[in-house]
Protein backbone atom coordinates (compact mmCIF):
# COMPACT_ATOMS: atom_id res chain seq x y z
CA UNK A 1 0.00 0.00 0.00
CA UNK A 2 2.71 2.39 0.86
CA UNK A 3 4.81 1.22 -1.93
CA UNK A 4 1.31 2.81 -4.64
CA UNK A 5 1.90 5.85 -2.73
CA UNK A 6 5.30 5.91 -2.89
CA UNK A 7 4.62 5.07 -6.64
CA UNK A 8 1.94 7.88 -7.08
CA UNK A 9 4.06 10.67 -5.46
CA UNK A 10 6.92 9.83 -7.79
CA UNK A 11 4.82 9.72 -10.85
CA UNK A 12 3.31 13.19 -9.50
CA UNK A 13 6.92 14.83 -8.59
CA UNK A 14 7.97 13.67 -12.57
CA UNK A 15 4.99 14.74 -13.92
CA UNK A 16 5.59 18.16 -12.50
CA UNK A 17 8.97 18.41 -13.19
CA UNK A 18 8.43 17.35 -16.89
CA UNK A 19 5.63 20.50 -17.26
CA UNK A 20 8.02 22.59 -15.93
CA UNK A 21 10.80 21.49 -18.09
CA UNK A 22 7.68 21.64 -20.88
CA UNK A 23 7.02 25.58 -19.52
CA UNK A 24 10.90 26.49 -19.23
CA UNK A 25 11.30 25.27 -23.00
CA UNK A 26 8.09 27.19 -24.34
CA UNK A 27 9.17 30.59 -22.70
CA UNK A 28 12.71 29.90 -23.88
CA UNK A 29 11.77 29.54 -27.44
CA UNK A 30 9.31 31.73 -27.98
CA UNK A 31 10.59 35.05 -26.79
CA UNK A 32 13.39 36.90 -28.24
CA UNK A 33 13.13 39.31 -31.42
CA UNK A 34 13.21 37.66 -34.64
CA UNK A 35 16.18 38.16 -37.03
CA UNK A 36 15.52 38.49 -40.53
CA UNK A 37 16.79 34.94 -41.09
CA UNK A 38 14.67 33.96 -38.04
CA UNK A 39 11.70 35.28 -40.54
CA UNK A 40 13.02 33.25 -43.89
CA UNK A 41 12.75 30.54 -41.60
CA UNK A 42 9.87 30.92 -40.15
CA UNK A 43 7.78 31.85 -43.52
CA UNK A 44 9.46 27.79 -44.75
CA UNK A 45 7.67 26.21 -41.63
CA UNK A 46 4.37 28.43 -42.49
CA UNK A 47 4.54 26.36 -45.76
CA UNK A 48 5.76 23.38 -44.04
CA UNK A 49 3.38 23.00 -41.71
CA UNK A 50 0.51 25.27 -43.09
CA UNK A 51 0.09 25.67 -46.70
CA UNK A 52 0.96 21.59 -47.22
CA UNK A 53 -2.31 21.19 -44.59
CA UNK A 54 -4.82 23.13 -46.37
CA UNK A 55 -5.83 20.23 -48.62
CA UNK A 56 -6.76 17.66 -46.21
CA UNK A 57 -8.36 20.81 -43.69
CA UNK A 58 -9.98 22.29 -46.70
CA UNK A 59 -11.37 18.60 -48.28
CA UNK A 60 -12.48 17.75 -44.27
CA UNK A 61 -14.40 21.01 -43.88
CA UNK A 62 -15.99 20.61 -47.13
CA UNK A 63 -17.18 17.41 -45.69
CA UNK A 64 -18.32 18.07 -42.48
CA UNK A 65 -20.34 21.22 -43.33
CA UNK A 66 -21.88 18.92 -45.98
CA UNK A 67 -23.05 16.39 -43.48
CA UNK A 68 -24.16 19.04 -40.59
CA UNK A 69 -26.67 20.37 -43.59
CA UNK A 70 -28.05 16.54 -44.29
CA UNK A 71 -28.28 15.97 -40.29
CA UNK A 72 -29.97 19.08 -39.69
CA UNK A 73 -32.22 19.45 -42.22
CA UNK A 74 -33.64 15.97 -41.33
CA UNK A 75 -34.35 16.92 -38.07
CA UNK A 76 -35.49 20.71 -38.63
CA UNK A 77 -37.65 19.63 -41.39
CA UNK A 78 -39.90 18.11 -38.90
CA UNK A 79 -40.68 21.31 -37.22
CA UNK A 80 -40.84 23.01 -40.24
CA UNK A 81 -37.80 24.92 -39.06
CA UNK A 82 -35.72 24.62 -42.55
CA UNK A 83 -35.06 27.73 -42.81
CA UNK A 84 -33.08 27.92 -40.06
CA UNK A 85 -30.83 25.39 -41.45
CA UNK A 86 -27.68 28.25 -42.29
CA UNK A 87 -27.83 29.56 -38.91
CA UNK A 88 -27.67 25.81 -37.31
CA UNK A 89 -24.70 25.21 -39.81
CA UNK A 90 -22.72 28.07 -39.15
CA UNK A 91 -23.31 28.41 -35.36
CA UNK A 92 -21.71 24.42 -35.03
CA UNK A 93 -18.87 25.56 -37.29
CA UNK A 94 -17.76 29.00 -35.98
CA UNK A 95 -17.86 27.72 -32.34
CA UNK A 96 -17.08 23.77 -32.06
CA UNK A 97 -16.89 22.14 -35.25
CA UNK A 98 -13.82 24.49 -37.23
CA UNK A 99 -11.69 25.27 -34.53
CA UNK A 100 -11.98 21.57 -32.90
CA UNK A 101 -11.47 19.26 -36.14
CA UNK A 102 -9.02 21.45 -37.60
CA UNK A 103 -6.97 21.14 -34.40
CA UNK A 104 -7.22 17.41 -34.38
CA UNK A 105 -6.49 17.22 -38.15
CA UNK A 106 -3.47 19.86 -37.76
CA UNK A 107 -2.12 17.51 -34.56
CA UNK A 108 -2.00 14.30 -36.63
CA UNK A 109 -0.57 15.76 -40.23
CA UNK A 110 1.66 18.65 -39.05
CA UNK A 111 2.31 18.15 -35.09
CA UNK A 112 3.66 14.27 -36.02
CA UNK A 113 5.86 15.66 -38.78
CA UNK A 114 7.27 18.51 -36.31
CA UNK A 115 7.72 15.84 -33.77
CA UNK A 116 9.62 13.53 -35.98
CA UNK A 117 11.47 16.24 -37.66
CA UNK A 118 13.34 17.36 -34.86
CA UNK A 119 13.96 13.69 -33.37
CA UNK A 120 15.49 13.01 -36.49
CA UNK A 121 17.63 15.98 -35.76
CA UNK A 122 18.57 15.32 -32.04
CA UNK A 123 19.40 11.61 -33.01
CA UNK A 124 21.75 12.61 -35.67
CA UNK A 125 23.51 15.20 -33.12
CA UNK A 126 22.39 17.97 -35.27
CA UNK A 127 21.05 19.94 -32.16
CA UNK A 128 24.26 19.66 -30.28
CA UNK A 129 26.70 20.39 -33.42
CA UNK A 130 24.25 23.69 -33.73
CA UNK A 131 25.12 24.29 -30.19
CA UNK A 132 29.11 23.69 -30.25
CA UNK A 133 29.01 25.73 -33.56
CA UNK A 134 26.81 28.66 -30.77
CA UNK A 135 23.52 28.75 -32.70
CA UNK A 136 20.84 28.10 -29.78
CA UNK A 137 18.95 25.25 -31.60
CA UNK A 138 15.69 26.72 -29.44
CA UNK A 139 15.63 29.24 -31.43
CA UNK A 140 17.06 28.34 -35.00
CA UNK A 141 14.64 25.55 -35.02
CA UNK A 142 11.93 25.56 -32.44
CA UNK A 143 11.07 29.15 -32.24
CA UNK A 144 10.63 29.61 -36.05
CA UNK A 145 8.37 26.11 -36.04
CA UNK A 146 6.12 27.30 -32.79
CA UNK A 147 5.04 30.56 -33.84
CA UNK A 148 4.37 29.18 -37.62
CA UNK A 149 2.25 26.42 -36.01
CA UNK A 150 0.69 29.39 -33.88
CA UNK A 151 0.15 31.24 -37.23
CA UNK A 152 -0.94 28.62 -39.45
CA UNK A 153 -3.85 26.76 -37.37
CA UNK A 154 -6.50 29.64 -36.94
CA UNK A 155 -5.67 30.87 -40.49
CA UNK A 156 -6.75 26.74 -41.20
CA UNK A 157 -9.14 27.20 -39.08
CA UNK A 158 -11.01 29.92 -41.30
CA UNK A 159 -10.97 28.29 -44.24
CA UNK A 160 -12.60 25.39 -42.94
CA UNK A 161 -15.30 27.11 -41.31
CA UNK A 162 -15.37 29.23 -44.54
CA UNK A 163 -15.63 26.10 -46.87
CA UNK A 164 -18.39 24.36 -44.52
CA UNK A 165 -20.09 27.04 -44.68
CA UNK A 166 -20.44 26.84 -48.16
CA UNK A 167 -20.53 23.02 -48.39
CA UNK A 168 -24.00 23.22 -46.17
CA UNK A 169 -25.53 25.19 -48.81
CA UNK A 170 -24.38 23.14 -51.28
CA UNK A 171 -26.26 20.12 -49.88
CA UNK A 172 -29.12 22.85 -48.23
CA UNK A 173 -30.04 25.35 -50.78
CA UNK A 174 -29.12 23.58 -54.16
CA UNK A 175 -30.00 20.39 -52.96
CA UNK A 176 -32.39 19.52 -50.80
CA UNK A 177 -34.16 22.97 -51.51
CA UNK A 178 -34.12 25.16 -48.50
CA UNK A 179 -34.96 29.01 -50.01
CA UNK A 180 -31.28 30.86 -50.12
CA UNK A 181 -32.30 33.93 -48.73
CA UNK A 182 -33.16 32.30 -44.98
CA UNK A 183 -30.16 30.41 -45.27
CA UNK A 184 -27.43 33.72 -45.50
CA UNK A 185 -30.37 35.70 -44.04
CA UNK A 186 -30.71 33.87 -40.96
CA UNK A 187 -26.78 33.21 -40.86
CA UNK A 188 -26.47 36.65 -40.62
CA UNK A 189 -29.18 37.36 -38.00
CA UNK A 190 -28.05 35.19 -35.59
CA UNK A 191 -24.29 34.46 -35.67
CA UNK A 192 -22.57 37.34 -33.36
CA UNK A 193 -18.99 38.28 -34.98
CA UNK A 194 -17.28 39.02 -31.59
CA UNK A 195 -19.14 35.96 -29.75
CA UNK A 196 -19.25 33.52 -32.05
CA UNK A 197 -16.60 34.19 -34.97
CA UNK A 198 -14.23 35.82 -32.38
CA UNK A 199 -14.41 33.22 -29.71
CA UNK A 200 -13.78 30.39 -32.40
CA UNK A 201 -10.78 32.12 -33.18
CA UNK A 202 -9.83 32.63 -29.95
CA UNK A 203 -10.28 28.79 -29.05
CA UNK A 204 -8.09 28.06 -32.26
CA UNK A 205 -5.26 30.12 -31.17
CA UNK A 206 -4.96 28.11 -27.57
CA UNK A 207 -5.30 24.76 -29.81
CA UNK A 208 -2.39 26.29 -31.78
CA UNK A 209 -0.72 26.72 -29.25
CA UNK A 210 -1.13 24.04 -27.35
CA UNK A 211 -0.58 21.63 -30.33
CA UNK A 212 2.23 23.16 -31.87
CA UNK A 213 4.10 23.24 -28.15
CA UNK A 214 3.54 19.82 -27.52
CA UNK A 215 4.64 18.40 -30.73
CA UNK A 216 8.16 20.20 -30.75
CA UNK A 217 8.21 19.62 -26.96
CA UNK A 218 8.02 15.89 -27.49
CA UNK A 219 10.61 15.78 -30.46
CA UNK A 220 13.25 18.01 -28.60
CA UNK A 221 13.22 15.79 -25.36
CA UNK A 222 12.72 12.20 -26.98
CA UNK A 223 15.43 9.77 -26.43
CA UNK A 224 17.58 9.71 -29.65
CA UNK A 225 16.50 5.89 -30.73
CA UNK A 226 14.34 4.87 -33.83
CA UNK A 227 12.18 3.78 -30.82
CA UNK A 228 12.02 6.39 -28.72
CA UNK A 229 11.21 9.03 -31.79
CA UNK A 230 8.20 6.24 -32.70
CA UNK A 231 7.21 6.74 -29.11
CA UNK A 232 7.25 9.98 -29.22
CA UNK A 233 5.28 10.60 -32.30
CA UNK A 234 2.57 8.73 -31.20
CA UNK A 235 2.10 10.55 -28.13
CA UNK A 236 1.85 13.76 -30.21
CA UNK A 237 -0.66 12.95 -31.24
CA UNK A 238 -2.61 11.60 -28.77
CA UNK A 239 -1.61 14.18 -26.19
CA UNK A 240 -2.51 17.10 -28.54
CA UNK A 241 -5.85 15.21 -29.49
CA UNK A 242 -6.71 14.73 -25.29
CA UNK A 243 -5.74 18.26 -24.85
CA UNK A 244 -7.52 19.93 -27.20
CA UNK A 245 -11.16 18.24 -26.13
CA UNK A 246 -10.46 18.79 -23.13
CA UNK A 247 -9.28 22.18 -23.50
CA UNK A 248 -12.68 23.00 -25.81
CA UNK A 249 -14.94 21.85 -23.24
CA UNK A 250 -13.11 24.04 -20.41
CA UNK A 251 -13.39 26.83 -23.24
CA UNK A 252 -16.90 26.27 -23.85
CA UNK A 253 -18.38 26.28 -20.75
CA UNK A 254 -16.24 30.21 -20.20
CA UNK A 255 -17.68 31.43 -23.22
CA UNK A 256 -20.80 29.90 -24.12
CA UNK A 257 -21.82 28.33 -20.26
CA UNK A 258 -22.66 31.44 -18.66
CA UNK A 259 -19.36 31.09 -16.59
CA UNK A 260 -18.11 34.45 -17.06
CA UNK B 1 53.38 31.10 -25.78
CA UNK B 2 53.12 30.23 -22.46
CA UNK B 3 52.62 27.54 -19.95
CA UNK B 4 49.08 28.25 -18.55
CA UNK B 5 46.81 25.79 -19.83
CA UNK B 6 43.80 26.64 -22.34
CA UNK B 7 41.58 23.96 -20.62
CA UNK B 8 41.69 22.83 -17.13
CA UNK B 9 38.98 20.51 -15.47
CA UNK B 10 38.92 20.64 -11.63
CA UNK B 11 37.96 17.41 -9.65
CA UNK B 12 35.30 16.61 -12.39
CA UNK B 13 32.37 14.43 -11.03
CA UNK B 14 30.04 13.22 -12.77
CA UNK B 15 27.22 10.34 -12.79
CA UNK B 16 24.66 9.25 -14.83
CA UNK B 17 21.45 7.98 -12.62
CA UNK B 18 23.48 5.62 -10.83
CA UNK B 19 26.10 5.15 -12.69
CA UNK B 20 28.99 6.80 -11.45
CA UNK B 21 30.97 7.99 -14.64
CA UNK B 22 33.85 10.19 -13.48
CA UNK B 23 34.92 10.34 -9.89
CA UNK B 24 37.68 12.93 -10.08
CA UNK B 25 39.41 14.18 -13.05
CA UNK B 26 42.09 16.68 -13.12
CA UNK B 27 43.59 17.28 -16.55
CA UNK B 28 45.15 21.16 -17.43
CA UNK B 29 44.85 21.05 -21.94
CA UNK B 30 48.07 23.24 -22.93
CA UNK B 31 47.27 25.67 -25.73
CA UNK B 32 48.62 25.34 -29.05
CA UNK B 33 49.07 21.58 -28.41
CA UNK B 34 47.18 18.65 -29.64
CA UNK B 35 46.07 16.46 -26.14
CA UNK B 36 44.43 13.11 -26.61
CA UNK B 37 42.06 11.33 -24.26
CA UNK B 38 42.02 8.20 -24.70
CA UNK B 39 40.50 4.80 -22.44
CA UNK B 40 38.77 2.03 -23.00
CA UNK B 41 34.88 2.06 -24.93
CA UNK B 42 32.48 3.14 -22.46
CA UNK B 43 35.14 5.15 -19.99
CA UNK B 44 32.70 8.40 -20.77
CA UNK B 45 34.98 9.61 -23.35
CA UNK B 46 32.49 11.00 -25.28
CA UNK B 47 30.47 12.14 -21.97
CA UNK B 48 33.85 14.40 -20.87
CA UNK B 49 34.07 16.14 -24.10
CA UNK B 50 29.93 17.19 -23.76
CA UNK B 51 31.30 18.40 -19.81
CA UNK B 52 33.95 20.15 -21.82
CA UNK B 53 31.67 22.05 -24.21
CA UNK B 54 28.89 22.78 -21.81
CA UNK B 55 26.10 20.55 -22.86
CA UNK B 56 26.33 18.30 -19.48
CA UNK B 57 26.62 19.77 -16.15
CA UNK B 58 29.04 18.11 -13.44
CA UNK B 59 27.92 16.78 -10.12
CA UNK B 60 30.99 18.72 -8.73
CA UNK B 61 34.06 19.63 -9.86
CA UNK B 62 34.31 22.42 -12.70
CA UNK B 63 35.84 23.14 -16.07
CA UNK B 64 37.81 26.54 -17.31
CA UNK B 65 38.00 27.50 -20.67
CA UNK B 66 40.65 30.33 -21.01
CA UNK B 67 39.47 30.98 -16.84
CA UNK B 68 36.09 30.89 -17.68
CA UNK B 69 34.27 28.30 -15.57
CA UNK B 70 31.72 26.97 -18.28
CA UNK B 71 28.95 26.15 -16.13
CA UNK B 72 28.69 29.22 -14.21
CA UNK B 73 27.94 31.35 -17.59
CA UNK B 74 24.65 32.30 -18.66
CA UNK B 75 23.44 30.49 -21.63
CA UNK B 76 23.87 33.55 -23.90
CA UNK B 77 27.68 33.85 -22.55
CA UNK B 78 27.97 30.07 -23.37
CA UNK B 79 26.96 30.35 -26.98
CA UNK B 80 29.35 33.43 -27.12
CA UNK B 81 32.33 31.13 -25.50
CA UNK B 82 31.77 28.29 -28.00
CA UNK B 83 31.77 30.38 -30.87
CA UNK B 84 35.56 30.61 -29.83
CA UNK B 85 35.22 26.30 -30.14
CA UNK B 86 35.04 24.11 -32.65
CA UNK B 87 33.84 20.32 -32.28
CA UNK B 88 34.14 17.04 -35.04
CA UNK B 89 31.58 14.68 -34.33
CA UNK B 90 31.42 11.48 -34.22
CA UNK B 91 29.02 10.87 -36.71
CA UNK B 92 29.71 14.59 -38.54
CA UNK B 93 26.30 15.77 -37.56
CA UNK B 94 25.84 18.03 -40.76
CA UNK B 95 23.00 19.56 -41.33
CA UNK B 96 20.65 17.25 -43.64
CA UNK B 97 18.65 20.18 -45.27
CA UNK B 98 21.54 21.69 -46.22
CA UNK B 99 24.47 20.79 -48.96
CA UNK B 100 28.01 20.73 -48.51
CA UNK B 101 28.81 24.49 -48.84
CA UNK B 102 25.88 25.39 -46.95
CA UNK B 103 26.64 23.25 -43.89
CA UNK B 104 30.16 25.16 -44.47
CA UNK B 105 28.81 28.37 -44.71
CA UNK B 106 26.49 28.05 -41.99
CA UNK B 107 28.57 29.09 -39.10
CA UNK B 108 29.84 32.11 -41.26
CA UNK B 109 26.22 33.14 -41.91
CA UNK B 110 25.07 33.06 -38.30
CA UNK B 111 28.30 34.64 -36.39
CA UNK B 112 29.55 37.01 -39.06
CA UNK B 113 28.25 40.01 -41.61
CA UNK B 114 30.82 39.09 -43.81
CA UNK B 115 29.68 39.65 -47.56
CA UNK B 116 28.37 36.81 -49.65
CA UNK B 117 31.58 36.71 -51.86
CA UNK B 118 33.96 36.69 -48.61
CA UNK B 119 31.85 34.24 -47.53
CA UNK B 120 32.52 32.17 -50.97
CA UNK B 121 36.46 32.49 -50.51
CA UNK B 122 36.16 31.37 -47.10
CA UNK B 123 33.91 28.50 -47.49
CA UNK B 124 36.20 27.15 -50.85
CA UNK B 125 39.60 27.55 -48.79
CA UNK B 126 37.70 25.39 -45.76
CA UNK B 127 36.73 22.66 -48.31
CA UNK B 128 40.21 23.26 -50.26
CA UNK B 129 41.99 22.40 -47.13
CA UNK B 130 39.91 19.49 -46.85
CA UNK B 131 39.94 18.05 -50.18
CA UNK B 132 36.60 18.56 -50.92
CA UNK B 133 36.38 21.46 -53.00
CA UNK B 134 34.79 19.39 -55.77
CA UNK B 135 31.89 18.67 -53.90
CA UNK B 136 30.65 21.48 -53.05
CA UNK B 137 27.09 20.70 -54.06
CA UNK B 138 26.54 17.47 -53.04
CA UNK B 139 24.26 16.76 -49.82
CA UNK B 140 25.03 14.94 -47.02
CA UNK B 141 23.21 11.92 -47.99
CA UNK B 142 25.26 11.12 -50.90
CA UNK B 143 28.84 11.68 -48.75
CA UNK B 144 30.50 8.38 -47.74
CA UNK B 145 31.31 8.19 -43.82
CA UNK B 146 34.86 9.55 -44.27
CA UNK B 147 33.82 12.53 -46.51
CA UNK B 148 31.34 13.64 -43.99
CA UNK B 149 33.94 13.74 -41.27
CA UNK B 150 35.88 16.08 -44.09
CA UNK B 151 33.67 18.26 -44.43
CA UNK B 152 32.29 18.55 -40.85
CA UNK B 153 36.02 19.41 -40.09
CA UNK B 154 35.88 22.37 -42.44
CA UNK B 155 32.56 23.08 -40.58
CA UNK B 156 34.75 23.38 -37.30
CA UNK B 157 37.05 25.04 -38.48
CA UNK B 158 34.66 28.14 -40.14
CA UNK B 159 35.27 30.43 -37.79
CA UNK B 160 39.21 29.44 -37.12
CA UNK B 161 38.52 28.32 -33.47
CA UNK B 162 40.80 28.66 -31.05
CA UNK B 163 40.02 25.37 -29.31
CA UNK B 164 38.87 22.06 -30.84
CA UNK B 165 37.44 19.13 -29.83
CA UNK B 166 37.60 15.73 -31.83
CA UNK B 167 35.46 13.23 -30.79
CA UNK B 168 36.50 9.99 -32.12
CA UNK B 169 37.70 10.77 -35.58
CA UNK B 170 38.97 7.75 -36.50
CA UNK B 171 36.21 5.48 -36.14
CA UNK B 172 35.14 3.45 -38.76
CA UNK B 173 36.87 4.69 -41.08
CA UNK B 174 38.77 2.49 -44.00
CA UNK B 175 42.98 2.60 -43.77
CA UNK B 176 42.79 5.49 -46.83
CA UNK B 177 40.68 7.67 -45.27
CA UNK B 178 42.29 7.06 -41.69
CA UNK B 179 45.40 7.85 -43.09
CA UNK B 180 43.68 11.15 -45.15
CA UNK B 181 41.80 12.49 -41.75
CA UNK B 182 45.33 11.16 -39.29
CA UNK B 183 47.60 13.82 -41.79
CA UNK B 184 45.03 16.55 -41.70
CA UNK B 185 43.94 16.87 -38.03
CA UNK B 186 47.54 17.10 -37.53
CA UNK B 187 48.70 19.59 -40.38
CA UNK B 188 45.68 21.45 -39.99
CA UNK B 189 46.58 21.84 -36.11
CA UNK B 190 50.10 22.80 -36.87
CA UNK B 191 49.08 25.19 -39.94
CA UNK B 192 46.24 27.30 -37.18
CA UNK B 193 48.32 26.89 -33.77
CA UNK B 194 44.87 25.07 -32.94
CA UNK B 195 44.72 24.11 -29.45
CA UNK B 196 43.03 20.18 -29.66
CA UNK B 197 41.71 17.92 -27.75
CA UNK B 198 41.31 14.52 -29.41
CA UNK B 199 39.01 11.39 -27.77
CA UNK B 200 39.91 8.44 -29.55
CA UNK B 201 40.80 4.90 -28.75
CA UNK B 202 42.50 4.43 -31.79
CA UNK B 203 45.95 3.74 -30.01
CA UNK B 204 48.52 3.66 -33.33
CA UNK B 205 46.85 6.64 -34.91
CA UNK B 206 46.21 8.32 -31.88
CA UNK B 207 49.90 7.90 -30.09
CA UNK B 208 51.19 9.10 -33.64
CA UNK B 209 49.54 12.80 -33.42
CA UNK B 210 49.41 13.99 -29.89
CA UNK B 211 51.16 15.83 -27.78
CA UNK B 212 50.29 14.85 -24.92
CA UNK B 213 47.95 11.39 -23.81
CA UNK B 214 45.57 11.57 -20.56
CA UNK B 215 44.10 7.30 -20.23
CA UNK B 216 41.08 7.86 -18.67
CA UNK B 217 39.58 4.43 -17.03
CA UNK B 218 37.23 3.38 -13.59
CA UNK B 219 35.84 7.22 -13.96
CA UNK B 220 39.60 8.33 -12.95
CA UNK B 221 42.76 8.97 -15.28
CA UNK B 222 45.01 6.57 -14.84
CA UNK B 223 48.34 7.79 -16.52
CA UNK B 224 49.44 10.81 -18.65
CA UNK B 225 52.24 12.15 -20.27
CA UNK B 226 53.99 12.30 -23.50
CA UNK B 227 52.93 9.22 -26.09
CA UNK B 228 56.67 7.97 -25.74
CA UNK B 229 56.25 7.65 -21.46
CA UNK B 230 53.13 6.24 -22.38
CA UNK B 231 54.54 3.02 -23.57
CA UNK B 232 57.30 2.13 -21.20
CA UNK B 233 54.14 3.22 -17.98
CA UNK B 234 54.36 0.19 -15.73
CA UNK B 235 50.82 0.48 -14.33
CA UNK B 236 48.58 -2.86 -15.28
CA UNK B 237 45.79 -1.61 -16.61
CA UNK B 238 47.09 1.40 -19.34
CA UNK B 239 49.68 -1.51 -19.98
CA UNK B 240 46.99 -3.36 -21.63
CA UNK B 241 45.19 -0.67 -22.91
CA UNK B 242 48.13 0.80 -24.55
CA UNK B 243 49.11 -2.61 -26.13
CA UNK B 244 45.58 -4.10 -26.90
CA UNK B 245 45.81 -7.31 -24.57
CA UNK B 246 42.44 -8.68 -24.96
CA UNK B 247 42.66 -9.75 -20.93
CA UNK B 248 44.02 -8.08 -18.04
CA UNK B 249 42.65 -6.28 -15.37
CA UNK B 250 39.80 -4.82 -18.14
CA UNK B 251 38.26 -8.42 -18.11
CA UNK B 252 36.94 -9.88 -21.18
CA UNK B 253 33.87 -11.05 -19.61
CA UNK B 254 30.81 -8.69 -18.67
CA UNK B 255 30.26 -9.56 -14.91
CA UNK B 256 28.30 -11.90 -14.28
CA UNK B 257 27.45 -15.47 -12.15
CA UNK B 258 29.97 -18.67 -12.79
CA UNK B 259 29.48 -19.86 -16.36
CA UNK B 260 29.15 -23.37 -15.51
CA UNK B 261 26.60 -22.75 -12.50
CA UNK B 262 24.65 -20.64 -15.21
CA UNK B 263 24.17 -23.63 -17.51
CA UNK B 264 23.08 -26.19 -14.97
CA UNK B 265 20.66 -23.75 -13.11
CA UNK B 266 18.12 -21.48 -14.43
CA UNK B 267 15.50 -24.40 -15.56
CA UNK B 268 14.57 -22.47 -18.57
CA UNK B 269 14.35 -19.00 -17.25
CA UNK B 270 16.45 -16.13 -19.27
Amino acid sequence: MIERVHQLGRWGCRSLESLGDAGIFLVQSMFGIPSLEGVRLWLHQVHFVGVLSLAIVLVSGLFIGMVLALQGYTILVDFGAEDALGQMVALSLLRELAPVVAALLFAGRAGSALTAEIGLMKATEQLTSMEMIGVDPLRRVVAPRLWAGFVALPLLTIGFGVVGIWGGQLVGVQWLGVFEGSYWGNMQASVDFIGDVGNGLVKSLVFALVVTWIAVYQGYALVPTSEGISRATTRTVVYASLAVLGLDFLLTAVMFGGLS
Amino acid sequence: MTDTPFVEVEGLHYARGDTSIFRGIDMAILPNKMTAIMGPSGTGKTTLLKLIGGQLSPDAGRVLIDGEDVHRLSRKALFSLRRRMGMLFQSGALFSDLDVYENVAFPLRVHTDLPESMIRDLVLLKLQAVGLRGARELTPAELSGGMARRVALARALALDPELILYDEPFVGQDPISMGVLVQLIRRLNDALGLTAIVVSHDIKETLSIADHVYVIADGQVMAHGTPDSLDVEQDARVRQFVHGEPDGPVPFHYPGPAFHADLMGSGGVR
